[in-house]
């Protein structure tokens, strides 16, 4: 019995192997959990290094699932940066614990308390949809910023231009939401989304919103919520409730079949980009593109 | 050139502990005839989720998991309380049970964590691929190594203890319910001994691996190996040795087309089953070859 299970460990070990192809990178790899992050901090990094996600455009980051290698990716990794907030669900514990072994940045750290939307019990769970509110976001690029500097000071000079630059974009595009956002409130407009991604977008800029479908992916909308939801938009004779690029539109559609039962017709639009940026190379393949697209679709189909 | 690859090693090491552990219980759950009670478990620990979620304030708590555990067992305890007193089959059984937990369980998430992400995906489920970063770190702050690696030792420790000591309890009593209480063993002890002993091992393994993994390795090797033999102990050999292969060539078909490993190494294992079934040619013998054994298994293939 002994000897079949050594047998068993030395055939394991003997055929745990892989090719090496180590290709000398010309620039240090930098990984990022989200495609979100990956752009911000690419923005920041200039061409100083590659920049890559862990979790490709369009996947839902709770629902994605690591391949062998992901793991050769976070290894080889010369920094690692992470979202934080409970965004990559359980391996938020493992990125914690990878600090031991590697350079590593949690994005969300140190964001002002007050500016976190929590719930649960004892208000312990943060709402980590953070990129959402243009000038939470800031702070936490800025945070990464300095940490990145931190880790190459030779850099540092570089990095606290593009970052200044950058952080100036989105001051500009955060006013200019800010102005969209206020014409729809004066038309007494709210924002529906098929789930409740949107919480800090309508904090920062004073729009009342509304989700169909809770932050976990089991929740599910109740008969009641749907019928108070459908009066509300007749009530309020809102134009348009919007599907989103990573959840099922089906509760969505039945909201726009439940409003034209009472007679209030209304579009259903969309999709708008949440937990993940589009294919690279399209408009909304950047986060400023995201973003822009996202308030474009909304303006368009709440404003008619 | 070709390396010795740890994190490969560690792998397969720790995919081929848990499919011992999953294929030494699925051979008697198989025998009877409860082989998806690991798939009910899958579902029913979501109620012990959000109530753990509740106790601890967070969704990564031990408490969390320990939530899970207790309503595992309390699931199997369920399956066969209705299968005695309400007499209803097995499967329905089976089905009654998992369907109404994991239904209280989508309830309470609908009316206490609304707003907070908490789902089995998120809290319980574990990924293989980061299993070599998934560290024990004590906390004096040293570096003992992977933590699933020690939980599946541990696992297969307790499992392998607990066949060796009861095996002819184990054996008698999923044979012949009624036969071996007339002889006077405590078969309902013995059953809940091994149910708990299932729950222990999916929970755990849940979290090392995954759901889909743990629910194929309690059910496809033993139905595997029971297409080459009707004996007892060369079932339970044999179930162990399609284990280590299904995690060995799992990973590294993985590694070759960069998927899933989890689920490549379920691929693998419906794979040899249907192959099985093609190479021994004729439909597998389950229930009408011996009137007496509920199994096909004749008493004289027992190894008492």
């Amino acid at each position: 019995m002994r000897k079949i299970l050594f047998l068993i460990l030395l055939s394991i070990g003997l055929l745990s192997c892989k090719r090496e192809d180590k290709t000398q990178r010309q620039k240090p790899l930098v990984v990022a959990t989200t495609s979100i992050l990956a752009d911000g901090i690419r923005n920041m990094l200039g061409d100083k290094a590659d920049v890559r996600a862990l979790m490709p455009a369009g996947v839902d980051p709770h629902l994605y699932k690591a391949s062998v290698r992901d793991l050769d990716l976070l290894q080889e990794a010369d920094m690692v940066v992470y979202h934080g907030l409970f965004l990559e669900g359980k391996m938020t514990e493992i990125f914690e614990k990878l600090a031991y072994s590697q350079n590593l940045i949690n994005a969300a750290e140190n964001l002002p308390e007050e500016l976190l939307l929590r719930s649960g019990p004892e208000a312990h769970s943060v709402d980590p949809h953070i990129w959402f509110d243009l000038k939470i976001w800031s702070i936490a690029l800025s945070n990464t910023s300095k940490a990145l500097a931190a880790w190459k000071p030779e850099w540092k000079q570089e990095i606290e231009q593009n970052t200044a630059q950058y952080l100036n974009e989105l001051k500009t595009l955060d006013q200019e939401i800010q102005f969209k956002v206020d014409q729809l409130k004066s038309s007494n407009q709210a924002l529906i989304t098929a789930h409740d991604a949107f919480a800090y977008f309508g904090k920062s800029y004073q729009l009342e919103v509304k989700g169909l479908q809770g932050l976990s992916t089991l929740s599910e909308p109740g008969l009641r919520d749907l019928t108070g939801l459908i009066q509300f938009i007749v009530d309020r004779n809102i134009h348009a409730v919007f599907a989103e690029q990573t959840i099922s539109p089906k509760a969505i559609e039945a909201v726009v079949a439940g409003c034209a039962n009472q007679n209030h017709q209304i579009v259903m639009a969309g999709p708008l980009f949440t937990d993940s940026l589009d294919a690279p190379d399209t408009p909304a393949g950047t986060y400023i593109g995201m973003v822009r697209s996202n308030l474009q679709t909304i303006y368009k189909n709440l404003n008619p | 050139m070709m390396t010795f690859d740890q994190n490969a090693f560690l792998i397969i090491f720790t995919a081929s502990l848990i499919a011992i552990s999953c294929g030494l219980l699925g051979v008697f759950m198989m025998l009877r005839k409860m082989s998806m009670t690991g798939d009910a478990i899958s579902h029913a620990v979501l109620p012990g989720i959000v109530i753990g979620f509740f106790i601890s304030g967070s969704q990564r708590g031990l408490e969390v998991i320990i939530g899970a555990g207790i309503l595992g067992i309390f699931a199997t305890l369920v399956i066969d309380w209705l299968r005695q007193k309400a007499r209803v089959q097995l499967d329905a059984s089976i089905g009654i049970t998992f369907t109404l937990l994991f239904a209280i369980g989508i309830i309470l998430i609908n009316l206490l964590a609304y707003k907070v992400d908490l789902d089995q995906e998120c809290v319980l489920y574990g990924e293989i691929a980061y299993l070599p970063i998934d560290l024990w770190i004590s906390d004096s702050g040293f570096n003992y190594g992977p933590r699933i690696t020690y939980l599946a030792v541990l696992n297969v420790a307790l499992v392998g203890g607990f066949i060796t000591l009861l095996f002819k309890e184990l054996t008698l009593t999923s044979f012949d319910e009624n036969f071996s209480t007339v002889m006077g063993l405590p078969s309902k002890t013995v059953n809940l001994a091994l149910m708990s002993m299932v729950s222990y091992t999916t929970v755990s393994s849940f979290e090392a691996v995954g759901a889909i993994l743990v629910v194929a390795l309690l059910v496809v090797p033993p139905s595997t190996a029971f297409l080459w033999t009707k004996k007892l102990m060369p079932l339970i050999k044999l179930t162990c040795g399609l284990g280590i292969f299904i995690a060995l060539s799992g990973y590294y078909l993985a590694y070759l087309v960069d998927s899933s490993i989890a689920g490549m190494m379920v691929a693998v294992s419906g794979v040899l089953f249907l192959a099985s079934v093609l190479i021994k040619g004729k439909r597998p013998k389950f229930t009408f070859e011996l009137p007496r054994s509920k199994n096909g298994l004749s008493l004289e293939d027992k190894q008492l």
